[in-house]
């Protein structure tokens, strides 16, 4: 299997002596995410996340499917990541890897299990049909903290995605067209967003959203989800040094103030991309108008 | 009709990257190419002359299937056809191209694949281009539906594509070979002639006028035509890579 | 060393090779010896394999072998041998999940099937049917050992899934397959008096004011179509298609029937009911392969003639297409070609041309190997309507 390039002894050293310093490669405080950078495709749910130099597109997708036998009121939601070669070289086309299944599992347990998305309002008929939600993730370039960017992408992609409206009429589903009904957001419960940090020089030094060079050079990570009201629904420390019980407690203050900042940040984009969409459509309305009087005359 | 849209090399982790927008099809491919790159796992696969050259295409919203494979051999037997494998440094390598589909509707199970076809091709000669993978030459590539009434329609959309009778897609190198033909649903061979001519005509802005003397309109000139759109892109991009150089002048 | 003495003192070493060998180590050469001989032998350009550019391999078929299918047929083409069998499987539409949806959107949904064909609409209808619900399952496995290289419990490999695509692909776009033999109806008892209508069975149809209660689709057939390739020896394709094609001419569906008392399919077992399947056409799938005299073309580094300067120096230029081509064959081209031809009233129609993989066929070739599909048409159809 192809590896990513090795750090440096020298260049290991050089990013542990500076933090010592709080000093960052690229400048950045130990609590500060590098600048994030979301946007919205022509459809809906089509979420392209830049934070620094990793780079995430997701789309979200729905479709009417049998629910589970077991779970006849529930709609099925999945989140899938797979990791190709465009991300970085190292990774090989249609090979699972440690990092795939690493931050499949985190994306899975921050928002899926948390019931982020509220899986039962996704139910059309008991037990017939009912909504299958599909989240993608396409890695498109790899600059470290892949958990947190896609975090973010698909909780963005989830708020900004709409399905077609459904109704149910003598036992039959009718599902309307984009231009007939105006599609229904998704019931979103909360927020939560995965906030990992980096430990050093025996967790004496923590910073968050690391670049690749430097979750190279860390001896261990923390990751922490949870929502804006402050709920913890995830938090791993999985291998690496052993990590100060008391950092994470302090840290869990700094996933706080992050996680309602960049809500805040995506409620920003959300809002603003609805705005520009309802002025499209008005436009287009108006100009449906003007057809319809050219016709009378 | 509004043309395609396409930059190269927008992303940073691959050696070449492109990304293609086709606003008649809706779709919209985002290509990156890593070669000569090491294939540890291929190394039976590896020949000891000539690069490998692998293609992969990865979906927007489902999971790869049969459909993918099928498209990969085809994009493989072509890109592969242009790459100069017997350069220095490419031997026993692999030149890895990689193909997401990142906007546009899901081609459905056991669907053909032509109305995505020519994006995908054009995305990936850019991402080589940009990758600067020696090629002999380059190709543009249209796809033509042919309706109930006989008549042509370029760049079909994906619901005017399943009405359409016969669907062809069609590239042409840069000299005029015809590198790649497909072509289904049930049409005679005068009928695929008059739609290769006119296949000729979009993507090389050739004015090929027909017997009675009509000339496409609007094809006819070089800007155009697909492969003057695929030369204004290349040439847009070593601009802007060279504006310091032409700034000092 | 007394011992090789005396051998090399009984034969001396031969300078020339047996043809076998010489096949293996040259084997571009091999091939292209056979094609161009050299004027003076006054030999005809032949290929390797003894057969002329545009000769397929001699063809068999064998319909109906297997047992426990509803539909089976061998097709060998030379040394490559493909078995298909087709298996039926019921599904009930209570489990189709897209079933009982209707998109508002579009102007033609699932639910007009309910009124028994009307003929024009019939072919949309026939594609929304079967490939909206996956109602044809082509799958084709290249078997262990049918050609060096296949080892036991590896994934299918990538010519398989592409194989099993294609198969897919032009079941859909020739509409071989009917949708109307894979539909199992419901024809609710007809109760003409109100009284009877509003007693029992008829409540849970839905009865219309307008003439007796409508016929209802309950389940579908599911064709499962597995194609075996036990040995392979260059173009599966062919042999596949054709696999295909004898075995669902040969498949029977029992009769079935949506009992209403028991809530399900019944089916009937008396052979006498089963059905054929009509198909639509028999198109037939004839591949090429395009062997070039200069083994270095396509890598040298010499500047590639344009297409009109390639046409005039075409006498001058080495290469030949070969028909149904061998694995021999198929490893020295890269350019293949294939053409599927079907014939209405005499009349050849292309249902389907590819070509990939090189730059030198083009329209003067290709209508030639339209020609030669069409002549192989008639070949295949003598020999599948013997099968």
């Amino acid at each position: 299997m192809s590896k990513e390039a090795q750090l440096s002894i020298a260049e290991r050293d050089f990013i542990l002596e500076a933090l010592c310093e709080n000093v960052r490669l690229d400048g950045r405080k130990p609590d500060d995410y590098r600048p994030l950078n979301i946007s919205f495709g022509e459809e809906y749910g089509h979420v392209k996340l830049q934070l620094g130099k990793t780079n995430i597109i997701v789309r979200i997708s729905a479709e009417v499917t049998k629910p589970r036998e077991d779970r006849p009121f529930d709609g099925l939601f999945n989140i899938n990541l797979e990791l190709s070669a465009m991300g970085s070289p190292a990774w090989e086309n249609g090979r699972t890897n440690d990092i795939e299944a690493y931050a499949t599992n985190i994306l899975d347990r921050i928002i899926r299990h948390s019931n982020a998305l509220d899986t039962e309002s996704l139910c059309i008929l008991k037990g017939v049909s009912c909504w299958s939600i599909r989240a993608d993730v396409h890695i498109i370039d790899y600059d470290g903290n892949i958990t947190d960017a896609a975090c973010i992408a698909v909780m963005a992609g989830l708020q900004h995605f709409r399905r077609p409206d459904a109704v149910v009429r003598d036992g039959r589903v009718i599902v309307y067209g984009v231009e007939q009904r105006v599609p229904v957001p998704l019931n979103i419960t909360h927020k939560p967003l995965s906030v990992t940090f980096q430990t050093y020089n025996d967790s004496k030094h923590v910073i968050v959203d690391a670049t690749l060079k430097e979750e190279q050079a860390a001896e261990g990570d923390i990751v922490i989800g949870m929502n804006s009201a402050g709920d913890v629904c995830y938090l791993s420390k999985y291998a690496g040094a052993p990590a100060d019980a008391m950092a994470i407690v302090n840290k869990t203050n700094v996933a706080w103030e992050k996680v309602k900042e960049i809500n805040a940040a995506i409620e920003k984009v959300l809002q603003a991309d609805l705005a520009k969409r309802a002025k499209i459509g008005m436009a287009d309305e108006s100009r449906a108008e003007n057809d319809r009087l050219v016709q009378i005359e | 009709m509004v043309g395609p849209i396409a930059s190269l090399s927008q992303l940073h982790r691959s050696d070449g990257s492109a990304s293609y927008k086709c606003p008649a099809t809706g779709y919209s491919i985002l290509g990156a190419v890593n070669g000569p790159i090491e294939l540890p796992a291929r190394r039976d696969a590896l020949k000891p002359e000539e690069a490998t050259v692998e293609v992969f295409v990865k979906p927007g919203t489902t999971t790869g299937g049969v459909g993918e494979r099928y498209i990969e051999g085809i994009l493989r037997s072509v890109l592969g056809k242009i790459v100069l494998g017997r350069e220095k440094g490419f031997p026993r390598r692999g030149v890895v191209i990689t193909l997401a589909i990142v906007g546009g509707e899901n081609v459905a199970r056991g669907d053909n694949y032509l109305t995505i076809l020519p994006a995908l091709l054009h995305t990936g000669l850019l991402a080589m281009i940009s990758a600067s993978v020696p090629l002999s030459m380059t190709f543009s590539a249209t796809l033509l539906g042919v309706t109930e009434d006989g008549d042509i329609v370029r760049d079909p959309s994906p619901t005017a594509a399943k009405a359409a009778v016969s669907l062809h897609v069609f590239a042409f190198s840069s000299k005029n070979h015809l590198l790649l033909n497909e072509s289904e649903g049930r049409f005679g061979f005068d009928t695929w002639e008059y739609v290769r001519e006119r296949a000729l005509s979009i993507c090389q802005g050739e004015t090929t006028a027909s017997a009675d003397g009509d000339v496409a309109m609007g094809e006819g000139t070089a800007s155009a035509s697909v492969s003057g759109f695929i030369r204004e892109t290349v040439e847009d991009q070593i601009y802007s890579d060279y504006a310091y150089k032409l700034d000092s002048i | 060393m007394a011992s090789s003495t005396t051998a090399s003192n009984l034969t001396p070493p031969s300078l020339s090779l047996p043809p076998s060998q010489f096949a293996r180590l040259q084997p571009h050469a091999y091939l292209l010896a056979h094609l161009s001989p050299p004027p003076a032998s006054n030999q005809p350009s032949i290929r390797a394999n003894g057969r002329a550019a545009s000769q397929f391999r001699v063809t068999s078929a064998n319909a109906g072998s297997l047992t426990h299918t509803n539909g089976s047929a061998v097709v060998r083409i030379g040394d490559t041998a493909a078995v298909c069998g087709v298996r039926a499987e019921i599904l009930h539409t209570k489990d189709i999940a897209s079933w009982s949806v209707l998109q508002a959107s579009s102007e033609h949904n699932l639910d007009n099937s309910n009124y028994a064909g009307v003929s024009e609409s019939q072919d949309e209808e026939d594609r929304g049917h079967i490939q909206d619900l996956n109602l044809l399952v082509p799958n084709l496995s290249l078997s262990t050992g049918c050609a060096p290289g296949f080892t036991p419990g590896a994934p299918p490999s990538a010519l398989a899934q592409s194989l099993s695509h294609q198969l897919l692909s032009l079941l859909h776009t020739t509409r071989l397959v009917r949708a109307e033999d894979l539909r199992i109806w419901y024809q609710p008892p007809n109760l003409e008096s109100e009284e009877f209508g509003n007693a029992g069975e008829g409540m849970d149809v839905d009865t219309e004011e307008s003439g007796g209660p409508e016929r209802e689709i309950k389940a579908f057939w599911v064709l499962y179509i597995d194609v075996m390739i036990i040995s392979l020896a260059g173009n599966p394709f062919d042999a596949a298609w054709a696999s295909v094609l004898a075995a669902l001419r040969d498949t029977k569906l029992p009769r079935a029937w949506w009992d209403a008392d028991n809530e399900t399919v019944l089916c009937s077992d008396d052979v006498a009911d089963a059905r054929k399947l009509s198909l639509r056409g028999l198109p037939v799938a004839s591949s090429f392969c395009s062997f070039e005299g200069d083994a270095a073309a396509g890598w040298r580094a010499v500047v590639i003639p344009s297409a009109e300067e390639q046409k005039q120096k075409k006498s001058a230029q080495r290469r030949w297409i070969l028909a149904d081509p061998d694995g021999y064959e198929e490893g020295l081209s890269q350019e293949r070609a294939s053409v599927v031809v079907d014939k209405e009233n005499g009349k050849t129609v292309i249902v389907k041309m590819e070509k990939h993989g090189g730059w030198t066929v083009d329209s003067d070739d290709l209508r030639q190997l339209v020609d030669v599909s069409a002549q192989r048409w008639d070949e295949m159809k003598r020999i599948l309507d013997q099968c």
